[in-house]
C-alpha cells in the first residue's frame, strides 16, 4: 500500500477531493486577505470549528439535543481566564487544566442527566448553561461577576509567546486537525457503527449487547472535552472572559454550526464554523439584526436541507459521479463456538393493568432444540419473548439459563449472556450497508476490519453475499430479514429468540428463510421462533407450543399439537387442514 | 404574616407562569413537540403592549384583546414556518426550528426597541390595596383575575365546544382525528395561536411589574418547560399546578436568599425531581411521551 492510499484509508472511506480543496482554499486565504483582522476570524472559525466537532459527537452522533454545549465552552474559557490572570499561568496549565474542568462537569451532571429522554434530556442540559451562568454572574470574587475579567495572557507555552495573527492561527487551526483525527478515529471505527445504530434503532443496540449508557457517557464526555478546550483558546485569543460566553447565543451558534455544515461530518464543523463566523461580516449592513440573519439561515436550514451543507454535497455527488462500491472483505469464520445452554422458564407472569398476558407459563428448553411458539393474537406470545430478551421485566416466576437466574436481567446483560434477538418489526438502518448492520451486532469486537470479514463469512452463508455492501434501506423485505438474523447470529449466540421472521414475506422468501434457519439449527444453535405461520414452522422445529391467554395450553411434537383439541377450539379455529390451505 | 405576603405575590407570578404554561403544552399535546420560541412569544406580546401603549395612551385591560389578537396571528405564522414544514420529522426538528424562531424574535425586538427594560401599562393604573399589614396591588389583582378568566376560557373552550372537542381529538390522535374528518392542519394551527396568544397575554401582565427586555425569553420558556416537566408532560392540570409551585419557590427562596440562588435551586429541583421521578410529580399523560 502507498503512503496516499494508507492516508485514505487511515482517513476514512468518504473523506473527498472536495474537501481537500476546501482546506487549501483555507490556507490560501489569508495568502489572499492577510490583514490581521481576517487573521483574528479565522482564528475565531478555528475555535468555534473545535467546539462544534465536540458537539457532534452528543448532537451528531448520540444524537441527543445537548444545550450544555455552550457551558463547557463557557466553562472552559472561564477556568483558562482567571487561572491566566489571577495565578499568571501558561497556556501549557490552563489548556489542560480548562479540559479537565469541563470534563469533570460533564461527569459530575452524567449520573442525573443522560438517563433521561430527548425532551427531558433538552431541558436538563439546557439548566446546566443556565446554572453555570448564574454562578459566573453572582461569584464575583473569583468571576468578576457582569464584568468578567480583563487582562488574560496572550497564549504563552513554557513561557514563548505565541503572537496573535499567523502563529495563533496555525496554532488553532493545528489544535483543530488533532481533534478531527481523533473524533475520526473515534466516530470512524465500529464505535461508529454502534453510535449509528444506538441513534437510529436504540432497541435493537441493546438487544445486540451495546451498553448504551457507557456510549452516551463517552460521547457527552468527549463534547464536553473538546467544548472546554476551544473555550481556554478562546479567552486566551479574545484576552478577557465575561458571562456572554456562557449566554444562550453561543450554544445557539454551536448547534448552528452543526445544523448546518451538518451534523455528524467533521467537514460540516468546519464549513459551518468558517461561515457562521463570517456572516456577520457579510450582513454588516444588517448591523445589529446580524444574529437575526443566524436566526434565518438556521430554520432555513432545518426546513428545507436537514442533512447539511455536506450532507447536500455528498448526495450531489453520489448523484453525478456515483463511486464503486470496495470489494467485499474477505471472510473470517467466527471463532466463538455457541456454549450451549439449558433455558429453565418457571411460573412466569406478566400483567399491563388488568390484563394477564402472561399468566404462569412453565417452560423448559434444552440445548440446540428449535422450538415454535404459536397463538392467537393477544395470546401472550411477543410478551414471552419480551420477557426472556429482558425487554419486559416479569411480575413473577423465574427464568433460568444454564442454572442462573436472568429475569430482570436488562436486554444487554440477556445479549452478552448468549441469547440474541430479532424483531417483530424490523429494526435495521436503512442508511447502513448489510455488511456493517451485520457486524454491529458483535458486542465483543474490537476491530472493524476483522468483523466485517466475520459478517462477511456470515453474509455469505445466509445468500446475502452480493448485497453486503448495499444500504438496507434499498434491500427487499426477505433479504432484510436475513440481514438482522446476521446481526443476531455475529456474537455467536447460543440461543436466537425470532419474533414473527415471516411476518410480510413472500411464499418464496419464507421458503428462503425456513432453509436457513434450519441450517442455523444445525450449526447447534437453540431457536426460539414466535410465529402464525404452521406451514413455515414445521419446516425447521421440533416442538411446538402453544399460548392461549397467557398460558401454555399444549406442548410437543408439531403433528401432536396441531391435533389437540384445545389448540383446535383456541387458536385454528377449524380443522388443521383446512387452516394449511389458507396459509 | 410574611409567609402569606410572600404567597400571595408568588400566586400573582404563578398565575402569569401558568398561561405560558398553558400554550406550551396545548402546542405539546398537538403536535408532540417542544415550541421553544414561546418564551420569546412571552417579550413579544410585552413588546407590542408597549408599542401599542406608545400610539393609543389606553389602560392595559383595553390593550389585552388587541396584544392577545396580533399574537394570535404571529402564532398561525409561527406554525406555519416552523413547525408545518416539519411535521413529519422527528420532534425534535421543531424544537431546533423555533429555538432559530425565537432568535429571529429576539433579536428583531432588539433591533426595534433596543435592550433597555420597558414597561407596558398597569391593567387598570397603580394603587394598592392594604389590610392587615398585608398588601396587594390593583395590578397583581388584575392578574390574577385576567388569568383565571383566561384559564377559565380555554377550559370550557376544550372542555364545552364543538371546536374544543375537534382540538382535544387532533391533540390525542392525529390520525383518528384527520379519519374522523377534522382538519388536522386548521386545528394544529389554531392551537399555535391559542399558545401564542396566551403568551402575548402573560407578556403584557408581566411587563408592567417586572419590566421586559429583549432577551428575557429563555427564563420565560425554561419556566415553563420546568412547570409542565415536574406537572407531568402533556397534563394541563399538572402544567398549572407546577406553574404555581415554580413561582412560589422562586418568590420564596429569593426572599430568603437572592434572585440567583432562587433561579439556580431551581435547576438542582428539577434535577433532583427528574432523578427519582422521570414522568413527573403528577405522573405523565400515558403515551404521549414525545
Amino acid at each position: 500500500m502507498n503512503a496516499a492510499a494508507r492516508l485514505r484509508g487511515w482517513l476514512g472511506r468518504d473523506i473527498n477531493a472536495l474537501l481537500l480543496a476546501g482546506a487549501l482554499a483555507l490556507a490560501a486565504w489569508p495568502f489572499i486577505q492577510g490583514d490581521p483582522y481576517s487573521l483574528r476570524l479565522l482564528t475565531l472559525a478555528g475555535i468555534y470549528a473545535l467546539a462544534a466537532i465536540g458537539y457532534q459527537f452528543v448532537f451528531g452522533h448520540a444524537g441527543a439535543l445537548s444545550l450544555a454545549q455552550g457551558a463547557f465552552f463557557g466553562l472552559g474559557a472561564y477556568v483558562a481566564g482567571i487561572l491566566s490572570a489571577k495565578a499568571g499561568m501558561g497556556f501549557e496549565l490552563t489548556f489542560p487544566t480548562a479540559i479537565l474542568a469541563a470534563g469533570l462537569l460533564a461527569t459530575a451532571v452524567a449520573l442525573p442527566v443522560l438517563r433521561l429522554q430527548s425532551h427531558y434530556f433538552a431541558l436538563a442540559t439546557l439548566g446546566i448553561g443556565q446554572v453555570t451562568l448564574l454562578v459566573a454572574v453572582n461569584w464575583e470574587s473569583v468571576t468578576g461577576g457582569a464584568n468578567g475579567i480583563a487582562g488574560v495572557a496572550k497564549l504563552n507555552l513554557f513561557g514563548l509567546t505565541v503572537e496573535r495573527g499567523w502563529p495563533l492561527m496555525l496554532l488553532v487551526w493545528g489544535l483543530v486537525v488533532l481533534g478531527a483525527v481523533a473524533a475520526r478515529r473515534f466516530t470512524g471505527g465500529l464505535t461508529g457503527v454502534r453510535l449509528t445504530l444506538m441513534r437510529e434503532q436504540p432497541m435493537a443496540a441493546e438487544a445486540a449487547g451495546i451498553d448504551i449508557r457507557r456510549l452516551r457517557f463517552a460521547a457527552f464526555l468527549l463534547s464536553a472535552l473538546f467544548g472546554g478546550a476551544a473555550g481556554a483558546l478562546q479567552v486566551h485569543t479574545v484576552r478577557v472572559v465575561s458571562p456572554e460566553v456562557l449566554e444562550f447565543p453561543v450554544m445557539v451558534s454551536l448547534l448552528a454550526i452543526a445544523v448546518i455544515g451538518g451534523r455528524t461530518s467533521i467537514a460540516g464543523a468546519i464549513l459551518g464554523a468558517v461561515l457562521l463566523v463570517h456572516l456577520p461580516e457579510w450582513f454588516r449592513p444588517l448591523e445589529k439584526y446580524y444574529l437575526l440573519a443566524y436566526g434565518a439561515a438556521l430554520l432555513a436550514m432545518v426546513v428545507a436541507a436537514p442533512w447539511g451543507l455536506i450532507g447536500g454535497l455528498r448526495m450531489a455527488r453520489g448523484k453525478w459521479m456515483p463511486e464503486q462500491d470496495p470489494p467485499p472483505p474477505g471472510e473470517i469464520a467466527p471463532s466463538a463456538a455457541p456454549k450451549p445452554s439449558q433455558l429453565e422458564i418457571g411460573g412466569l407472569v406478566r400483567h399491563f393493568g388488568g390484563v394477564r398476558a402472561v399468566d404462569g407459563v412453565d417452560l423448559s428448553i434444552a440445548p440446540g432444540e428449535a422450538i415454535g411458539i404459536v397463538g392467537a393474537n393477544g395470546s401472550g406470545k411477543s410478551t414471552l419473548v419480551n420477557l426472556i430478551a429482558g425487554t419486559e421485566r416479569p411480575d413473577a416466576g423465574h427464568i433460568r439459563w444454564g442454572g442462573k437466574r436472568i429475569d430482570g436481567l436488562p436486554p444487554v446483560g440477556i445479549a452478552r449472556a448468549g441469547m440474541t434477538r430479532t424483531f417483530q418489526s424490523l429494526k435495521l438502518v436503512d442508511g447502513m450497508s448489510a455488511l456493517d448492520n451485520a457486524a454491529v451486532g458483535d458486542w465483543r469486537a474490537r476491530d472493524i476490519a476483522h468483523t466485517r470479514g466475520e459478517a462477511m463469512h456470515l453474509l455469505t452463508r445466509l445468500g446475502l453475499g452480493d448485497v453486503a455492501w448495499r444500504s438496507c434501506g434499498t434491500l427487499p423485505p426477505g433479504l432484510r430479514r436475513r440481514v438482522e438474523i446476521a446481526r443476531a447470529l455475529i456474537a455467536g449466540p447460543a440461543l436466537l429468540l425470532l419474533d414473527e421472521p415471516a411476518a410480510s414475506l413472500t411464499g418464496e422468501e419464507r421458503q428462503a428463510l425456513a432453509s436457513i434457519l434450519s441450517a442455523v439449527s444445525r450449526s447447534g444453535v437453540t431457536l426460539v421462533v414466535v410465529e402464525h405461520d404452521l406451514e413455515f414452522l414445521t419446516g425447521f422445529v421440533s416442538r411446538l407450543v402453544c399460548l392461549d391467554a397467557g398460558r401454555v395450553i399444549a406442548d410437543g411434537a408439531p403433528e401432536q399439537v396441531r391435533r389437540e383439541p384445545a389448540v383446535i377450539a383456541a387458536w385454528l379455529g377449524q380443522a388443521p387442514d383446512e387452516e394449511k390451505e389458507n396459509s | 404574616m410574611e409567609l402569606l405576603q410572600l404567597a400571595i405575590n408568588g400566586v400573582t407570578l404563578g398565575a402569569a407562569y401558568a398561561l405560558v404554561a398553558l400554550g406550551f403544552v396545548l402546542v405539546l399535546n398537538a403536535t408532540s413537540a417542544v415550541n421553544f420560541a414561546q418564551g420569546d412569544l412571552v417579550v413579544a406580546g410585552g413588546f407590542l403592549a408597549v408599542a401599542l401603549a406608545g400610539l393609543v395612551p389606553l389602560p392595559g385591560i383595553l390593550l389585552l384583546p388587541l396584544v392577545m389578537l396580533l399574537m394570535a396571528a404571529i402564532g398561525l405564522a409561527v406554525s406555519a414556518l416552523a413547525y408545518w414544514p416539519l411535521r413529519d420529522r422527528p420532534p425534535v426538528s421543531v424544537f431546533i426550528s423555533t429555538i432559530a424562531l425565537g432568535i429571529i424574535i429576539q433579536n428583531g425586538l432588539n433591533g426595534i426597541f433596543g435592550a433597555e427594560p420597558r414597561a407596558a401599562p398597569a391593567l387598570f393604573g397603580a394603587g394598592r390595596l392594604e389590610f392587615a399589614g398585608l398588601m396587594i396591588t390593583h395590578q397583581a389583582l388584575a392578574i390574577l383575575g385576567v388569568a383565571a378568566v383566561l384559564i377559565g376560557g380555554v377550559h370550557r373552550l376544550l372542555g364545552r365546544s364543538q371546536l374544543g372537542r375537534m382540538l382535544r381529538a387532533t391533540a390525542q390522535d392525529r390520525e383518528i382525528a384527520s379519519a374522523l374528518g377534522i382538519p388536522v392542519g386548521g386545528m394544529v394551527a389554531l392551537t399555535f395561536a391559542l399558545a401564542a396568544a396566551l403568551a402575548g397575554a402573560a407578556g403584557l401582565l408581566l411587563s408592567n411589574q417586572f419590566f421586559i427586555t429583549p432577551t428575557d425569553g429563555t427564563g420565560f420558556i425554561v419556566k415553563a418547560y420546568i412547570a409542565v416537566v415536574i406537572g407531568g408532560w402533556g397534563r394541563i392540570g399538572g402544567a398549572l399546578a407546577g406553574a404555581m409551585l415554580v413561582a412560589l419557590f422562586e418568590i420564596v427562596v429569593a426572599a430568603l436568599f437572592d434572585y440567583a440562588v432562587a433561579t439556580g435551586l431551581l435547576y438542582a429541583a428539577l434535577l433532583v425531581i427528574l432523578f427519582f421521578r422521570p414522568q413527573g410529580l403528577f405522573g405523565e399523560a400515558v403515551g404521549r411521551r414525545a
